[in-house]
């Protein structure tokens, strides 16, 4: 993501830049960078204290036995990657966040965009729409699970009293391990497409009117402007959605720590759980470390991969 | 003034400010007279934290007053990382309230000082105050690292009209002996019919640690053990387990009575009178006795071989600290053994004081539904101890996991207990960081 940004940025600021620095003369140059320096320079600092650091620090530990209490630390090689690739619950953990980010970035790209051709399309009361659509993405996450354990709960909540209307059998929305992920899913589903959503709008805004335009001149109707207009104009902004959406859902954790701390049986249990465990509540920082960085890797992986297969450009 | 002056006159502002709190930090450790705050943690919120700042508020005042500074966080896996940060850090507070299951990951790590028995003893409290099953658990290679405040078991409410009228009362109108899986579900039946609702409720869907609470109760009924020798493998009597399980899946399996409930939605349903018994910890009778229902209590049901009850207990230790103050150390055990002196306050809660004087205090006896319950903590029986099982601890999560997959039907009992041993000894395979 912040590649596509910066390389965005990129011309405005070759184009500013020259234009500053024409009426200084050439002497003033070298105090202009150091000027610029001064001003990078507290967030290089605090970059580098909590985010360069601690990637370092983890990645040493990693190799280590390191522990939350005192027992000292011993260089031990590879040994935590190596138990990590043998430790099932490793790769069921993994398995359940690779569910999830697949079962939610598709609805939440296709959704998303449906919601904002809905909107774009001219609806009456645009920032009603705009409104419902978005708000949920403002609400801070414990509010989120609170309202849908309330529409999970087994006996009084919303879910389960449809099902009873419609006559069929009451559902264990969180508790059954078939249904379990499916509902955070959703849950999830309602609470980001939100974002998702603001950046189709955008991008939909931004599709120039002479296209259509041209394009109804020459006959085409609504669905092949849809379809030959509309949708390969998003191209990029799919590709950003879905990179982003893509990090987003492998991150998982919060919604699930709260509502089913990774039950039924640990069928919802994300690997990013299952590191807070390992290194939190079992004290055994060096091989959660060592998870943490093969989930990393396996981010990098996938950021890389999508590069590749995602359009950049238009058209 | 320019801008440069302008911050210097902040940073001269800045440690004008810092300077009196060095000057404090240097004032403390001359005074050892107690004139100096103990720091306190502890993880009582809700009707325990009340009773808590009742206690408190009972020792911070008189002329022997403490100056406590008291942190409250909540209970959980995150309360006991915090406290092992603090400890392994040594700024640890002066005391802290930990579990006794969860002493076998703190003592042998260093985290914990042991308390010294003779300045307890100054202060009026010593080894023959408590029962000896508590006691030996507060030990680790001879030496004590725990005080026990309390014992909270595993208990069963009741609602008593509706037991009387089913008949199950015995002539002192408390809960007569049950004894078999059979005479359970019988008992279960009677309640529900009179109830004209649930018979027995229990809540366990999405809990960490319900279901584990009820199999360590009944599973060392049947005389079994669930040993977890460190760098072995666990010693389990599955045949023992599986039975127990199987009572657990049978009395809860969705006809006789609901096997879908969650610890609040059961809380609820006994409260709202549709269930006439409820499964629960004691610490509950503060949220059940509100309800205007006749509340009866007892220990947990003897259905197997041998009483048994699952518990652990609230007990205060000295984490470790890198400079101690011995003043305050000192204070320590004078606050320790004053709160357990005080402890008739905390029986309101429903926890049972570990302190037997207060037990024996006719007004104790009065208590209703607390003294019901009291002989539990004599068959109290505790997590096996290892460095990473007790309250809030993974253990008790993948313990019960499986366990209440087999309550809905999602396993059998069988794999279930697999399952539960299979963690057991992935634990156990699991380097000891506390070693």
């Amino acid at each position: 993501m912040s590649t596509t940004a910066s390389r965005a940025n990129a011309p405005d600021d070759s184009a500013i830049s020259p234009s500053a620095s024409t009426p200084a003369p050439v002497a003033g140059r070298g105090r202009t960078r150091f000027t610029g320096w001064v001003f990078v320079l507290p967030f290089a600092v605090t970059f580098a204290l909590f985010m360069v650091w601690p990637i370092v620090q983890g990645l040493w530990m990693s190799f280590t036995d390191e522990s939350l209490t005192l027992s000292g630390t011993d260089f031990v090689g590879f040994d935590n990657y190596a138990e990590a690739f043998a430790d099932p619950d490793v790769w069921s953990s993994l398995g359940n966040t690779v569910f999830f980010t697949v079962i939610t970035v598709v609805p939440l790209v296709v959704v998303a965009l449906a919601m904002a051709l809905l909107v774009h399309s001219g609806l009456a009361g645009q920032w009603v729409w705009r409104l419902a659509f978005f708000a949920p993405y403002l609400l801070p996450v414990s509010v989120v699970t609170i309202i849908w354990s309330w529409l999970y709960q087994p006996d009084l909540g919303m879910a389960n009293q449809a099902l009873d209307k419609l006559g069929m059998e009451p559902i264990g929305w969180l508790s059954d391990e078939a249904f379990a992920m499916w509902s955070i899913a959703a849950l999830t589903v309602w609470w980001t497409v939100g974002f998702n959503f603001l950046l189709y709008l955008a991008a939909l805004q931004s599709i120039p009117d002479q296209l259509h335009e041209a394009a109804a001149l020459d006959g085409a109707g609504a669905w092949r402007r849809l379809f030959s207009i509309t949708l390969p104009q998003l191209n990029r902004t799919t590709a950003l959605v879905a990179m982003l959406q893509v990090l987003a859902s492998l991150k998982v954790f919060d919604q699930i720590y709260i509502l089913t701390k990774g039950g039924p049986n640990n069928s919802t249990r994300p690997i990013l759980e299952y590191i807070y465990d390992v290194g939190f509540t079992g004290y055994r920082l060096g091989y959660a470390s060592a998870i943490s960085y093969l989930f990393f890797a396996l981010i990098i992986i996938i950021s890389i991969a999508q590069l590749r297969f995602f359009p950049r450009q238009e058209g | 003034m320019g801008r440069r002056g302008f911050l210097r006159l902040g940073l001269a502002g800045a440690g004008a400010l810092a300077a009196p709190s060095v000057l404090a930090g240097c004032a403390s450790p001359a005074s050892p007279s107690g004139s100096s705050s103990l720091r306190v943690w502890d993880l009582f919120s809700g009707g325990d934290g009340v009773l808590m700042d009742e206690m408190l508020a009972t020792v911070t005042s008189g002329p022997d007053a403490f100056d406590v500074d008291r942190t409250i966080l909540e209970w959980g896996p995150s309360y006991y990382t915090k406290l092992a940060m603090a400890a392994a850090g040594g700024r640890a507070p002066e005391v802290a309230v930990l579990h006794l299951s969860r002493l076998a990951g703190y003592a042998p790590g260093g985290l914990l000082e042991p308390f010294d028995l003779d300045v307890l003893a100054e202060f009026g409290v010593t080894e023959q105050h408590f029962a000896p099953a508590v006691w030996e658990r507060a030990k680790w290679e001879g030496e004590v690292y725990a005080i026990p405040l309390d014992t909270h078991p595993f208990i069963v409410f009741y609602d008593k009209e509706i037991a009387g009228a089913a008949g199950l009362l015995d002539s002192d109108g408390e809960l007569a002996p049950i004894g078999s899986p059979e005479a359970m579900f019988a008992a279960s039946e009677a309640l529900a019919a009179e109830q004209g609702g649930t018979g027995v409720l229990f809540g366990h869907v999405g809990d960490q640690a319900q279901c584990w609470r009820m199999f360590n109760g009944l599973y060392a009924q049947t005389g079994a053990t669930w040993e977890l020798p460190d760098g072995g493998e666990p010693r389990v009597d599955a045949d023992a387990a599986v039975r127990a399980l199987t009572f657990m899946t049978e009395l809860f399996d969705g006809q006789r009575n609901p096997n879908n409930l969650d610890y609040a939605g059961a809380m609820a349903a006994f409260q709202g009178s549709r269930g006439a018994m409820i499964f629960s910890g004691e610490w509950e009778l503060p949220n059940l006795r509100i309800t205007d229902r006749p509340l009866g209590a007892a220990p947990f049901v003897q259905i197997f071989d041998q009483p048994a009850v699952n518990a652990d207990s609230h007990s205060y230790v000295l984490p470790r600290q890198e400079r101690v103050d011995e003043g305050r150390r000192r204070e320590a055990h004078r606050f320790v053994a004053t709160m357990l002196k005080a402890s008739y306050t905390w029986a309101s809660a429903g926890h049972i004081p570990a302190y037997q004087p207060v037990i024996e205090e006719d007004r104790y006896a009065e208590l209703d539904p607390q003294a019901s319950y009291a002989s539990a903590s004599e068959v109290a029986v505790l997590d096996p101890p290892n460095w990473f099982t007790g309250s809030g601890s993974n253990f008790q999560n993948q313990m019960t996991q499986p366990m209440s997959a087999a309550l809905m039907g999602n396993m059998s009992p069988e794999s279930a207990v697999e399952q539960m041993i299979s963690a057991s000894q992935s634990m156990l395979d699991d380097p000891n960081p506390v070693a």
